[in-house]
């Protein structure tokens, strides 16, 4: 049984009396412990798929199974990070964290809670912020505590909706490479599985196990593609090797050569 | 701040142009009470070099000299208007001296009526403010889902709370709790109003952030929309808070037998203008006090905004 099951998906939304598919006959699978990246085009519906994963809307058709039962609303089992707005900000980012693992783990005692953010609080490089508000923190440090919350919560699945999208670009390098180490570990203990959704084919290749392209009117699954490279990675030697760069050229030809069919085909009419 | 910056002051002349006038023959035959009037004035001389020694913000220190400026340049003009060239009418414009005196004579009578109508205030606006804002918010965050609660909170609220008053009268027992009553009311619907506006502006990106956390429904409510609304919550209880130091001022002159607004009332009654303008003076320093604890109370909770 795998730990994500996506079938026959469907999403209509409707909008000044005008309805339109976001996503249409979606269906793939995801298995424990497996980071897999959905990539594609704005407007392909991958924020719509996982805001269903997320348990916030629900499909117009189909269902999305997690160990073999149906979501029904959100659940303790996911961990989310947004682009934005992730953060409460009356809140210290350590009391951003805390408040994160107190709705999970309903027994800890306070201490415990502020014991184990602080813990998460360091992973992430941020020990000596953790008592600042997210205002007072720069845009990729409150991507670093809404990180480490969603860490902290243990889930099974964490699901990040282009989480780096709005963080400059060196940035955007050290937190992925923040990311790609906190997630594989040091191989004592079971991965997350992790749903990643981005624009970025260079992040999807350096973070993902599987990336799931999409394309657009209506969102559709394009190809699913396996990452080869091993694990532990590392961007500085793998960006160098030829296999990178095949791998990097073949995808981005898949890319295209979907949006040339879309433009070449229906989009073009004038 | 250069030493000449923090003590080279215009407030400072002021201060010895008030002393240079004490010097002045007085015209008034009555009694002035001048030293009252200058032992008033050197307490805030002293209070405003200490403050001037501490205060780190040139700006914080500009409006705050200003504003000792301006009572001494009114307590100057006063004193020549009235002791010294006596060209206003002495009943019903004592000199400062005498309402100083006046002050401190009736000091454990002033204590008590400040007491009385603080008292009546804090007890009905903060019972609006706990009951207004857990209702708020539950309305609120089904006005949200699609609700009517808006539309009824709109016409309650429109209802100007003074016009409660006579019902008020015949519903309950004494003036006090008539007061407290009122006070309530006008307070409950701003307040009821701002947490619910507050509420229903909440961004959805907000609610979305705390709904995949899976927090329960109270969590919601106390620990998300609370503090998200907290900034609207806030302009309703300062509306609540002016029109209540109306109300009940106004109602403490038609019907209390205590009270500030009983204090100015009553002594204008029999002609003590010098009483009635102590009266005013307190009123004004309770309302400035009150509103100074209030926006540092709003301040500190807010700490978070930028």
């Amino acid at each position: 049984m795998s730990k994500i099951e996506i079938s026959h998906l469907t999403v209509d939304y409707v909008e000044k009396k005008k309805s339109f598919t976001a996503l249409k006959d979606v269906s793939f699978k995801i298995e424990e412990g497996e980071f897999v990246s959905i990539i594609g085009s704005s407007g392909c519906g991958k924020s719509t798929l996982l805001s269903i994963l997320e348990g916030i809307n629900s499909p117009t058709a189909g269902e999305i199974l997690i160990d073999g039962e149906p979501i029904r609303g959100t659940g303790t089992d996911r961990g989310v990070v947004f682009q934005h707005y992730s953060l409460f900000p009356w809140m210290t980012a350590r009391k951003n964290v805390a408040f994160g693992i107190k709705q999970v783990n309903k027994e800890a005692s306070r201490s415990e809670r502020l014991k184990i953010a602080d813990e998460f609080l360091e992973k992430v490089g941020l020990e000596q912020f953790k008592n600042k508000y997210p205002s007072q923190l720069s845009g990729g440090m409150q991507q670093r505590v809404a990180i480490a919350r969603a860490l902290a919560m243990d889930t099974d699945i964490l699901l990040m909706d282009e989480p780096f999208g709005a963080i400059d670009a060196k940035n955007r390098t050290i937190l992925q490479e923040l990311l790609l180490e906190l997630w594989e570990g040091d191989g004592t203990k079971t991965r997350k599985t992790v749903v990643f959704v981005t624009h970025d084919i260079d992040e999807a290749i350096l973070l993902s196990d599987r990336i799931v392209m999409m394309t657009a009117n209506p969102g559709q699954v394009f190809r699913e593609i396996d990452v080869p490279f091993e694990r532990p990675r590392n961007r500085g030697q793998l960006v160098q090797t030829k296999e990178y760069t095949n791998f990097r050229n073949k995808l981005l030809a898949l890319f295209y050569s979907d949006i040339a069919e879309k433009i070449g085909g229906e989009e073009v009419v004038l | 701040m250069t030493v000449k910056q923090r003590y080279l002051r215009v407030v400072h002349g002021l201060f010895i142009v008030f002393l240079l006038i004490q010097l002045i023959p007085d015209k008034l035959t009555t009694e002035t009470y001048a030293g009252y009037a200058i032992w008033f004035v050197i307490g805030v001389e002293v209070l405003t070099l200490i403050i001037s020694a501490l205060i780190k913000k040139p700006a914080s220190l500009n409006l705050f000299v200003d504003i000792v400026a301006f009572i001494y340049g009114l307590l100057i003009a006063w004193t020549l208007a009235t002791a010294k060239f006596s060209i206003l009418k002495p009943a019903l414009f004592p000199p400062p001296g005498k309402v100083f005196w006046q002050a401190v004579e009736d000091y454990d009578k002033i204590l008590v009526n400040i007491q009385s109508s603080v008292g009546i205030i804090l007890q009905g606006y903060l019972l609006a403010i706990i009951i207004a804002v857990p209702l708020g918010l539950f309305l609120g965050w089904s006005a949200r889902l699609g609700g009517a609660a808006t539309y009824i909170s709109k016409f309650l609220g429109a209802i100007p709370p003074i016009v409660y008053i006579p019902y008020g009268i015949a519903l309950l027992p004494t003036f006090r709790s008539v007061s407290v009553f009122v006070i309530f009311l006008a307070t409950f619907w701003p307040v009821l109003g701002g947490t619910m506006s507050g509420v229903m502006n909440v961004e959805k990106k907000t609610i979305d952030s705390a709904k995949v956390l899976n927090v329960n429904r109270f969590t919601m409510l106390f620990s998300i929309m609370l503090p998200a609304s907290l900034q609207q919550i806030f302009i309703g209880c300062n509306q609540g808070l002016t029109v209540s130091f109306v109300l009940l001022t106004s109602a403490e002159m038609i019907g209390a037998q205590s009270g500030l607004g009983y204090y100015i009332k009553n002594y204008s009654d029999f002609g003590d203008y010098t009483r009635t303008i102590v009266g005013l003076i307190v009123v004004g320093i309770v309302i400035v006090i009150i509103s100074f604890i209030f926006n540092r109370i709003q301040k500190f909770l807010l700490r978070w905004k930028v």
